[in-house]
């Protein structure tokens, strides 16, 4: 099984590195992008903690082989926050305590950025509903339910809210064919868009006590 | 869980697929949405040699309407179908149960021509294309044919492709204008497989049911088409009688099995209760033709 | 998961009674028996090849026929281990005359464990019976054609 170069795009920076055929999607963003904000929970499609964002739309990276998303636009948790600024969606997830572990957080965050975008003013049903994608051994979903509320109305006063990383139209720059994925030289990582900033931002609360 | 090796191949055509299967038989799988493929080869319950990976033949997707026909291509998403306003219009039914395939992460990848091929027996799809007398167009090396829904489930998660057809079309008939529709099923959780989902079609002229159409889904190893139930209420004036009568002959043409999910005789039973809730609704929908 | 079930063959119970003994009719007939290697009489060393669809997976084990009481009942005994899970079944066969024919009267009691058990839990039922129904169809055929 020989091993294929890949080029694609998470949160804005291009990796390229090469990987067998049956690399999953989730494994390669993972260890050949060095994002382990996604998570491997069941590996068989059912828990959705590896819900990721390609081409604007909610995937289960479990259930990709990486190849496939050759020259594809993915955003996964990382790319919500803006430096220490909590993105909407985080703010209220930490508001509501709609996390405990934290292990399924990053696949409901990602559910979340698409719900809320076909969803603007959701019932607690179709909220419900919207989630149910996503499992939680921790919660009981109850918080998970009115975080997702309660960042609804919080978007709703923003219409930039939608990360860039989100956009439904990959750009055609990274639409590079099948085999033909990169440059000559496999290069790890390019520069990443924005340096991270270590400085707190009025927007990041202490936890409670 | 990782799946074994394989070799991985990415056919452009659907000549090129079709030449690929001719190759490697039943040593290959299609690749499509992969939303059930993938689970089994992580789980190493399935470990095909090559996978022929069809997501880059354009040409397999498309959603058109001609001449009272709804043809998708197989590669049509299902979240595409589920939100296309060809099918909110003339098709409603298909829109309905597509909200109940999975989740919004498995339609934004699964197929509808792959969901048809895999022939899951507590799919939706299945049952809507039995009802409304649906066929596919499958290629092979040798051939192009033609399968009528109803010579193409055989049993679980078999249909009667052979391993080098590729499934390359699917067709719809259009319910007449002005049809009531519904589709109702139960599961324990939102998303979970069916325990028993029923699909009714039904139009309405002169104060009687003139067409009725009941599919049904997870009550046996396929979909399962009430024909002897729409049979009873073709010409009939509708009453809650007669849907009640007709539940009670869809009780009587399902024997589903029971596993930990559900007992036979739970699914039996709620099989004839959604039915019966089915027809209900699809008259209400329905448009009265004088 | 108990199961049963009632075939009708075409022919007497003493033909019938020799081909369900008969190590080349199991063969052929049981649903993807790849290899049945007698050890000593009624004891086989088998091999299974086994699956629906995509999924496949190969079952060593053994089939041992028990409690004889020649023609008219037995006891068969199934057992295989593989990579996707294993299977344990054990059944009981009674004949009886049915006119010119065989009343064949089965009950069985099949465990399948595994990973292909927990997730294909689902089906299990049905594809165990439509297994059954295809070791039963074939028995039927070639008793039919008087082989």
């Amino acid at each position: 099984m020989r091993r294929r170069e890949i080029t694609l795009r998470v949160n804005g920076t291009t990796f390229t590195a090469s990987a067998e055929p049956r690399k999953t999607l989730a494994d390669f963003i993972r260890e050949d992008c060095g994002l382990t904000g996604t998570h491997l929970g069941c590996e068989h499609g059912v828990c959705g903690a590896c819900t990721i964002l390609m081409n604007g739309q909610t995937v289960r990276s479990c259930l990709m082989f990486a190849v496939q998303a050759e020259g594809a636009e993915l955003m996964t948790v990382e790319g919500l926050a803006d430096g220490d600024r909590l993105h909407a969606i985080q703010q209220a997830y930490w508001d509501h305590h709609a996390l405990q572990c934290g292990f399924c957080t990053p696949g409901f965050l990602m559910t979340t950025v698409e719900f809320l975008q076909d969803h603007p003013q959701p019932t607690e049903r179709e909220i419900r509903e919207g989630l149910a994608g996503n499992l939680c051994r921790c919660t009981g979903y109850q918080n998970i339910v009115k975080a997702v509320a309660a960042a609804s109305q919080m978007v709703a006063a923003d219409p930039h809210w939608v990360p860039r990383w989100a956009s439904p139209e990959p750009p055609t720059a990274a639409r590079a064919s099948a085999g033909n994925g990169g440059t000559p030289t496999s290069r790890k990582r390019t520069t990443r868009s924005k340096p991270v900033k270590p400085s707190r931002s009025p927007r990041r609360r202490r936890p409670k006590r | 869980m990782k799946p074994a090796a394989f070799e991985y191949h990415t056919p452009r055509t659907v000549d090129e697929a079709v030449a690929l299967l001719a190759r490697y038989g039943e040593e290959g799988k299609v690749l499509a949405g992969g939303q059930s493929l993938v689970p089994l080869m992580n789980m190493r319950l399935a470990r095909p040699a090559n996978i022929i990976d069809i997501n880059r033949i354009d040409a397999l997707a498309y959603l058109r309407r001609e001449r009272g026909v709804l043809r998708l291509g197989a590669l049509t998403r299902q979240r595409a179908a589920e939100r296309s306003p060809i099918i909110a219009q003339h098709c409603p039914i298909l829109r309905d149960a597509l909200r109940l395939v999975g989740h919004a992460q498995i339609r934004n990848r699964g197929t509808v021509g792959g969901s048809i091929a895999h022939a899951d027996p507590a799919g939706e799809l299945t049952a809507i294309l039995l009802a409304l007398d649906g066929e596919v167009t499958v290629r092979g090396p040798k051939r192009t044919r033609v399968i009528a829904a109803a010579d193409l489930f055989v049993t679980y998660l078999t249909t009667s492709l052979d391993p080098h057809e590729l499934l390359i079309e699917v067709r719809f008939p259009l319910p007449p204008e002005g049809a009531g529709w519904s589709w109702m099923e139960i599961a324990r959780r939102h998303g979970d497989f069916a325990l028993a989902g029923v699909g009714v079609v039904l139009a309405v002229r002169r104060g009687r049911i003139a067409e009725a159409r009941i599919g049904l889904t997870g009550v046996g190893p396929t979909p399962v088409r009430a024909a002897q139930a729409e049979r009873g209420l073709v010409g009939q004036p509708p009453s809650t009688a007669l849907w009640a009568e007709a539940a009670e002959a869809v009780r009587g043409a399902v024997e589903p099995d029971g596993d930990i999910h559900a007992s036979a005789e739970y699914r039996k039973h709620v099989a004839g209760v959604l039915t019966l809730r089915a027809l209900q609704e699809a008259y209400e929908r329905a448009r009265k033709v004088a | 998961m108990k199961i049963d079930g009632t075939n009708t063959l075409p022919a007497s119970v003493d033909t019938v009674w020799k081909t369900i003994n008969d190590p080349e009719a199991l063969r052929r007939c049981t649903p993807g028996l790849k290899e049945l290697k007698a050890i000593s009489p009624d004891n086989y060393a088998a091999t299974l090849q086994i699956g629906i669809a995509a999924v496949k997976g190969t079952y060593a084990g053994t089939l041992r026929i028990t409690d004889k009481q020649a023609p008219t009942h037995y006891r068969i005994i199934l057992e295989g281990t593989g990579g996707a899970g294993f299977m344990k079944g054990e059944g009981t066969v009674d004949l009886e005359p049915q006119g010119d024919g065989t009343l064949l009267k089965w009950v069985g009691d099949i465990q399948i464990g595994g990973l292909i058990a927990g997730v294909g839990q689902r089906m299990l039922g049905g594809i165990g019976k439509m297994l059954i129904g295809q070791f039963f169809k074939c028995l039927e055929e070639s008793l039919g054609s008087g082989s």
